[in-house]
């Protein structure tokens, strides 16, 4: 139905999409898998006559039932795609905050592609829309059509945008990484209802993804893009089974999941690890990192975390926060009030060891890890350290690193710091700089990098230069919120290798955060699931995985 | 852990040249080029003219009122016979130099201010805010006055006082930024690290404004030029015979029939001035952002 023949398309001089033929019937669901740059979007974008006025197509077109929407050598008939926008094809974007317009309802907002495509009354247009939202599983229609986006919750948001691009029953869906920004558990609904809506409505769907695991859930046939060109393609298992690219091969294995064994059990660690005296402590062994004379990195005891809410009268709140006790005097006088977001956390880390903390978004993880930096002072229980001052490795790459900066004196400002903190650690400039260099190494990045700035940098090295910078006063103990959600699975898979090299080489424990359950399979030795405020359960790795004890833990395992 | 540190086990190392030379590092755009020749040749004439000029910028001359520009004196005479080139050469010297400095003095006062508030927030920030609120609050122009008038006019008080009637805007830019700023990644990791307070103002920080900074003084630098004309204009700033183009223009408008050229050659000067100020500053800014 859908056939994109040699399709290649241009930037200025730069082709980004080289040469890609694909084919999508109807009721099929087509993955197209590629890291970012790899030219997955813009075939999408170009697909959906979307794309910038500055993107040319050079070679080859698109056909939609056997009319010809594009072809090299012809601008874009923006009227001939304006017909067959929302009503033939339509698109869910990857980001639920902003591809809805904040300043209007959101019921509005669906009924406005019935508006521009049907010619039905106002009344017959809203009850099309609260249909449409009953079908997407959204739980009160009424209040929804009536609600701003900022009202919704993300996935909540992420139905509305599938309710937008469904209700005029497409030929076409292109779905640009819609569950990427959403928790797990909620990715897992959204990933059913696009199944549903695929096997009612029979429509064929572009199911563009950076993760494989969720396109062999979902997806019949992929196709998997590197450096804009298909590489590979084929049914989802085949693939999966029997890929026969180098490249497939290389993005399967980079793959954090639980169908392959750990690293840390086989013989994959030793080529990486060089020294074969290093040891690490496995899950099979235990006794050697957790029992015994080893005595803890940190020991958390009772932990708990709250904020101060400042939006209260004196008067209001009838004298009780959300934990329903009873608020103090003082609090009433200074119209604040506690807001508990962790309760009674209470666990320990010993040398060596990487703790994993797993949970969604808004359960408490972060407040967690900024309490044990020091970073929140609102606490009550006992944090205690054995080490000097942690560090910890941020999510975003492309934040934390001061812009203005060299890499070199990046890297060198910890040890100015603790000189100027302890006269004892005063280090020469020729050390530092030693130091400096001698990280660089260490992390994986050449020596050239030491009068770079961040900008020049991608993503993944800008995680090496931060992994540099926690480490290289020697903390022992390092806390990694969620450092490798925001990479590319290939460089992922190497900066967690990284880390694994790192804590073998340095002896360093780790507490590991993230809301990805396999990239904690894959790293840690112990797990601690997470909801709403309190831990749920702990435990060894491999049990954890194996006899989940609670519900939410067999939610959050069962949805990857 | 292989490695110790203690210093001693490295081998020194040779540290890579550094990978921009300082030629690369200029931004070679036509607006830099274009604001750097203008600027430039603004301030080499006010610079000469401190020390040198074609003719005395006080002697009168009743023979030779009101000439037209000629290769004499190519902006002409006024009204008493005085060379206007010689004149605006002095000028240019004393707008362009009470400009930087009203920069200099309300953009460090600025810094200091903005990056305190900014960061630390608390009671103090609140008292600055309200203060260079009720600063803001008054005419700027009417507080020049006021300023003036406690002072006595002349070249000191008018920097002063225009100094202090722009503090408030660069507070603000800069108190902002440093808001935004303290929550970032990089400036947590800093914390984290232990790295002092001051340290994290002025080294960590300070830098990432300097292109929100730097417009603002593109922009601050220009008004204080044309505040100081503006002042001198109405009689409250640099005092005659000593020269401004300020007050230059306000002698200039009383014979505009007689002689068109002395506001003329005044005016386009300051315009001059202005111009070149602003494309160099955007040329930099250009520069920076294409880094």
């Amino acid at each position: 139905m859908i056939r994109i023949e040699d399709l290649s398309v241009a930037f200025g001089d730069t082709e980004v999409v080289k040469h890609v033929d694909l084919e999508l019937s109807g009721g099929e669901i087509l993955g197209v898998v590629g890291e970012s740059g790899s030219g997955k979007s813009v075939t999408a974008l170009t697909l959906m006559g979307l794309s910038a006025d500055t993107a040319r197509v050079t070679t080859g077109r698109i056909l939609f039932d056997g009319v010809t929407l594009q072809e090299a050598g012809r601008p874009r008939d923006k009227a001939l795609y304006r017909s067959y926008q929302g009503a033939r094809m339509s698109m869910v974007f990857q980001e639920p905050m902003t591809s809805l317009n904040p300043t209007q309802r959101a019921g509005r907002q669906v009924e406005e592609t019935l508006r521009l495509h049907t010619k039905m009354t106002a009344g017959e247009r809203r009850e099309k829309v609260l249909e449409a939202f009953r079908a997407v599983g959204l739980k009160e229609p009424e209040k929804v059509y009536a609600s701003y986006p900022h009202q919704l919750s993300g996935g909540m948001r992420q139905r509305v945008m599938i309710a937008m691009a469904v209700i005029l029953q497409p030929e076409l869906i292109v779905a640009d990484e819609p569950t990427t920004a959403l928790d797990v558990t909620i990715q897992n609904q959204i990933i059913e209802l696009l199944r549903q809506i695929n096997q009612n409505q029979k429509n064929a769907m572009l199911f563009i993804t950076h993760d494989l695991n969720l396109a062999r859930r979902l997806c019949h046939r992929i196709a998997v893009m590197k450096d804009g060109r298909v590489v590979e393609q084929g049914p989802a298992e085949e693939i999966f089974r029997a890929p026969k690219e180098e490249y497939t091969r290389k993005l399967i294995e980079a793959v954090p999941s639980r169908m392959k064994k750990r690293k840390i059990d086989g013989n994959a660690m030793e080529n990486t690890a060089g020294s074969p005296g290093t040891k690490r402590y496995s899950a099979q062994e235990p006794a050697e990192s957790v029992s015994g004379d080893a005595s803890p990195v940190l020991e958390v005891r009772d932990l708990c975390v709250y904020y101060q809410d400042g939006n209260m009268s004196f008067l209001s709140g009838a004298g009780k926060n959300r934990e329903g006790e009873k608020l103090s005097l003082r609090e009433r006088l200074s119209g604040t009030r506690k807001e508990w977001v962790v309760s009674g956390a209470d666990f320990e880390i010993y040398p060596g060891e990487s703790l994993g903390l797993v949970g969604e978004s808004g359960c408490g993880k972060t407040s967690l890890s900024k309490a044990i930096l020091g970073m929140n002072c609102h606490i009550r229980g006992e944090i205690r350290h054995h080490t000097i001052r942690p560090q910890m490795v941020f999510q975003d790459p492309y934040s934390s690193l001061n812009p203005t900066k060299t890499i070199g004196w990046l890297l060198q400002e910890p040890l100015r710091a603790a000189g100027a903190l302890d006269r004892t650690k005063v280090m020469t400039k020729t050390d530092m700089e030693a130091a400096a260099y001698d990280m660089l190494r260490k992390v994986g990045l050449e020596e050239s990098y030491f009068h770079r700035r961040p900008s020049q940098l991608s993503g993944g090295q800008r995680q090496r230069v931060s992994i540099g910078q926690a480490l290289i006063t020697s903390p022992g103990f390092l806390v990694a919120d969620e450092p490798v959600s925001a990479l590319d699975v290939t460089i992922q898979a190497q900066i967690m290798e990284l880390l694994q090299r790192l804590q073998e080489e340095l002896h360093l424990a780790y507490l590991f955060i993230s809301h990805d359950i396999n990239v904690v399979y894959q790293m840690c030795d112990r797990i601690m699931i997470m909801k709403e405020g309190r831990i749920i359960e702990t435990g060894d790795t491999e049990e954890v995985f194996a006899h989940p004890r609670e519900d939410y833990t067999k939610l959050l395992l069962g949805s990857s | 852990m292989e490695e110790k540190r203690s210093g001693a086990k490295w081998k020194k190392r040779v540290p890579h040249k550094r990978e921009i030379p300082w030629k690369e590092r200029i931004p070679w755009n036509k607006y830099f080029l274009a604001g750097l020749a203008m600027t430039g040749l603004a301030v080499v004439l006010g610079i000469v003219g401190l020390f040198w000029t074609p003719y005395s910028t006080t002697a009168m001359s009743a023979a030779e009122t009101f000439n037209a520009p000629s290769l004499r004196h190519i902006f002409g005479t006024d009204n008493f016979g005085r060379d206007i080139f010689s004149r605006v050469m002095k000028g240019l010297g004393t707008t362009i130099g009470i400009g930087s400095l009203v920069v200099l003095f309300s953009g460090c006062a600025g810094i200091l201010l903005g990056a305190f508030t900014g960061y630390f927030g608390g009671i103090v920030d609140e008292i600055v805010m309200r203060v260079t609120d009720a600063v803001n609050g008054f005419p700027s122009i009417l507080l020049t006055l006021v300023i003036i008038s406690l002072l006595g006019s002349g070249r000191q008080n008018v920097i002063i006082s225009l100094g202090i009637v722009f503090v408030p805007s660069y507070v603000r830019i800069v108190r902002s930024e440093y808001l935004k700023l303290r929550d970032a990644d990089y400036i947590r990791r800093a914390r984290l690290l232990g790295v002092k307070n001051l340290r994290i103002l002025f080294v960590h920080i300070l830098p990432n404004i300097f292109s929100v900074f730097w417009v603002s003084v593109m922009i601050g630098f220009n008004n204080a030029i044309l505040a100081e004309s503006g002042m001198s204009y109405l009689g409250i700033g640099v005092q005659p015979p000593e020269a401004s183009l300020g007050n230059m223009l306000s002698d200039a408008q009383g014979y505009l029939q007689a002689a068109p050229w002395y506001a003329l050659c005044v005016g386009l000067s300051i315009v001059w001035v202005v111009l070149g100020f602003s494309l160099f500053g955007e040329g930099i800014r250009r520069g920076r952002a294409g880094e």
